[in-house]
């Protein structure tokens, strides 16, 4: 007797405590915010692609890799521009990363704490740039360094090679994807950073005492143990220079042409997106501007799906191990 | 129960806290007659800051202008979400038509000058239509070029790589240019063409007016378009173009204002409005490269009829005056009975 009115107590009181206003209205609050984005990120799909349909239908699919852009006779393909995003981006994936690590590495293993503070923090803080002002120091200050200093040199030393051939330039394929990779680096390097900190010392320091040297150490051990985030990390850069729009289009040179050399002005899907869809004068060229967004839309979103499967898998083998 | 209906109601809430949100905002984006709203091109933004104040003054109508550039105010204007759009192109046929019965007038004139950074030159540049084509199609790419020299005998030119810069936005710079451009070179008009962004086939693109001011600064050997006040207010060395009458001339209010002696004396309709590469009885003061900029208003404008009614009648007559400071050039006596007559098809269409 005494024990069912006992158990009866608690149980009431639990279902009182359910029901409490703030808990609901916490709850009511979560709920409608992540279905809101997720609804908003379903919306704005929608839309660019009901806009980009009139396009999608006159050009179809080929459309991807058609190699024109000339809104007066009413031609228009997006290899140009998916050209000059997918190569920006990958010259500065390709030199964000050695980069990124490098600056993860000096600051948690190499750097006296001291010094690292500070540094950590403005690395950090050249995120906090603003694009459009990098875009300014691009046009006003690295182009005109690119083209006088930089592109001379490689241009001696491997102008054998058709993409550093040609007339230097301070807009082109090359200073857009310089400026890019100054933007990726902070990203990358914080997360690095993140993943090295993270390591647990017992297994660095395991490696040691078996007699291995700081390198091998770093190399088989923290890397190793680090590789899956460090992949994640560098798509999340590869997604950022993919999306960047206005920085690209100040120093990219905005030419309507795939360029034999990365001296030469190329243009990008951002860049292009940016800049010519509110000057469009036709249906056809807005419509087929918002095709160009929602390729920009596909290749990111895969990026992204692509870096997902990366980590689960890297997670998996290693747990295997 | 009592937690879906506590949930329900935290949801309602939101819901018509939204709602009411909606409608609180839709409330504001439409004022009160006696208040204006419009949007478009960057290059009459200047004339346009202007008329503002005064616009208060004289006629008590409280006027909002945001310089978005002429797609968007034909774009915005097409969609009803302004009072007015503002183009230095006209609506094409196909935008004619998607603005449903819009009157398109023009408002204000301007000359657009090709400023260049040639180190060292003794001297002003002189180019003719056809060198500029020319320069922009790629035929011609150094300073040193003969057809350069044969137009300026005096001047000694560098051997230096010409480098044509452009708009990469969509811009009435772009779309006069390159209508004088078409005029004066039949390769250009059948290869590239006219518009507010073409294709063009060499060269570096930036972004509006400052865009191409700042790479012309920092690249020797450069050439560019952009709006005159634009290149005397930064103090640009800009070339002479030669006319059809073989002067060179300067983009100036008098240089603007001898090309429009080709309009006919009573222009009737929009097409008649063409002033680039005035013929030879223009005079050799007639300055080739100008453009007319328009306003575009919905023929059936509800209760706003009115006062658009007032303010563009203002703008194209009181208004002028603001012009000359900023080079712009008042508009000439042969427009001005089409004005009016497309002033008055702005009605509230009851």
């Amino acid at each position: 007797m005494t024990t069912t009115t006992y158990d009866k107590a608690p149980e009431s009181d639990l279902r009182r405590r359910g029901i409490r206003p703030g808990d609901v209205v916490f709850k009511g609050l979560a709920v409608v915010a992540s279905l809101a984005a997720a609804a908003l990120l379903a919306l704005i799909a929608y839309k660019v692609l009901r806009l980009a349909w009139p396009a999608i239908q006159d050009f179809g699919l080929s459309f991807v890799w058609t190699n024109a852009w000339d809104p007066v006779k009413g031609q228009f393909g997006a290899l140009i521009f998916v050209y000059g995003t997918v190569v920006t981006s990958l010259i500065a994936l390709a030199l964000a990363t050695p980069i990124s690590i490098a600056i993860a590495l000096f600051l948690t293993e190499i750097a006296p704490k001291k010094v690292a503070a500070p540094i950590a923090t403005m690395v950090e803080l050249l995120a906090a740039i603003p694009s459009v002002v990098l875009g300014l120091w691009g046009i006003l200050v690295f182009g005109p360094w690119v083209r006088d200093h930089l592109e001379p040199w490689l241009k001696d030393t491997l102008g054998f090679i058709p993409v550093f051939s040609g007339e230097p330039s301070q807009a082109g394929i090359l200073p857009a994807a310089l400026v890019l990779t100054i933007m990726v680096v902070p990203i990358t390097s914080a997360i690095c950073r993140e993943l090295f900190l993270r390591v647990p010392r017992d297994l660095t320091d395991g490696a040691l005492a078996l007699g291995s040297t700081r390198w091998e150490s770093i190399r088989g051990v923290m890397l190793s143990y680090a590789a899956p985030g460090i992949v994640a990390a560098v798509l999340l850069g590869l997604g950022r220079a993919f999306g960047e729009a206005i920085a690209v289009s100040q120093t990219i040179g905005n030419h309507n042409a795939i360029p034999t050399s990365w001296f030469e002005p190329g243009d990008s899907l951002g860049s292009k997106v940016a800049s010519e869809y509110v000057g469009a004068t036709s249906l056809e060229q807005a419509s087929s501007i918002l095709y160009l967004a929602a390729i920009l839309m596909v290749i990111s979103l895969v990026t992204n799906v692509v870096a997902q499967v990366v980590v689960v898998r890297f997670e998996r083998a290693r747990r295997a191990v | 129960m009592k937690r879906i209906t506590l949930g329900g109601l935290v949801l309602l809430a939101v819901v018509a806290l939204a709602v009411l949100g909606g409608r609180t905002q839709s409330a504001s984006a439409k004022p009160q007659a006696g208040s204006l709203v419009g949007t478009g091109s960057t290059f009459v933004f200047p004339l346009v800051s202007k008329w503002i104040p005064a616009v208060d003054n004289a006629l008590g109508i409280k006027l909002t202008y945001s310089a978005t550039g002429s797609g968007a105010g034909i774009a915005q204007v097409t969609a009803r979400t302004v009072d007015f759009g503002a183009s230095d192109a006209p609506l094409s046929p196909d935008q004619a038509t998607a603005c449903k019965s819009c009157v398109v007038i023009p408002w204000g004139l301007a000359g657009m000058s090709v400023p260049y950074n040639v180190p060292g030159l003794n001297g002003r540049l002189r180019l003719n239509g056809t060198v500029l084509a020319n320069i922009f199609l790629g035929t011609i790419t150094n300073w040193n070029a003969s057809a350069i020299k044969a137009l300026n005998p005096k001047l000694k030119l560098p051997d230096l790589p010409i480098k044509p810069v452009y708009r990469s936005d969509g811009s009435g710079s772009t779309y006069a240019f390159t209508n004088y451009l078409s005029a004066v070179s039949p390769q250009w008009k059948s290869k590239v063409g006219t518009n507010t962004s073409v294709n063009f086939p060499t060269g570096t693109g930036a972004r509006g007016s400052s865009g191409v001011a700042g790479v012309v600064k920092s690249t020797e050997g450069a050439l560019t378009y952009v709006d005159a006040a634009y290149s005397i207010q930064n103090k640009f060395q800009f070339a002479l173009i030669q006319n059809r009458a073989g002067g060179f001339a300067t983009p100036g209010v008098r240089g603007v204002t001898a090309a429009l002696s080709q309009l006919p004396a009573k222009v009737t309709n929009l097409s008649q409005l063409k002033i680039v590469d005035p013929p030879k009885s223009a005079g050799k003061r007639a300055y080739p490269i100008s453009t007319f900029t328009y306003v575009i208003v919905p023929t059936n404008s509800g209760d706003k009829a009115a006062d658009l009614r007032k303010l563009i009648y203002w703008t194209v007559t009181s208004g002028q005056k603001f012009g000359p400071p900023l080079y712009f050039v008042p508009l000439p006596k042969a427009v001005n009975g089409f004005v009016y007559r497309e002033i008055k098809k702005i009605q509230s269409g009851a």
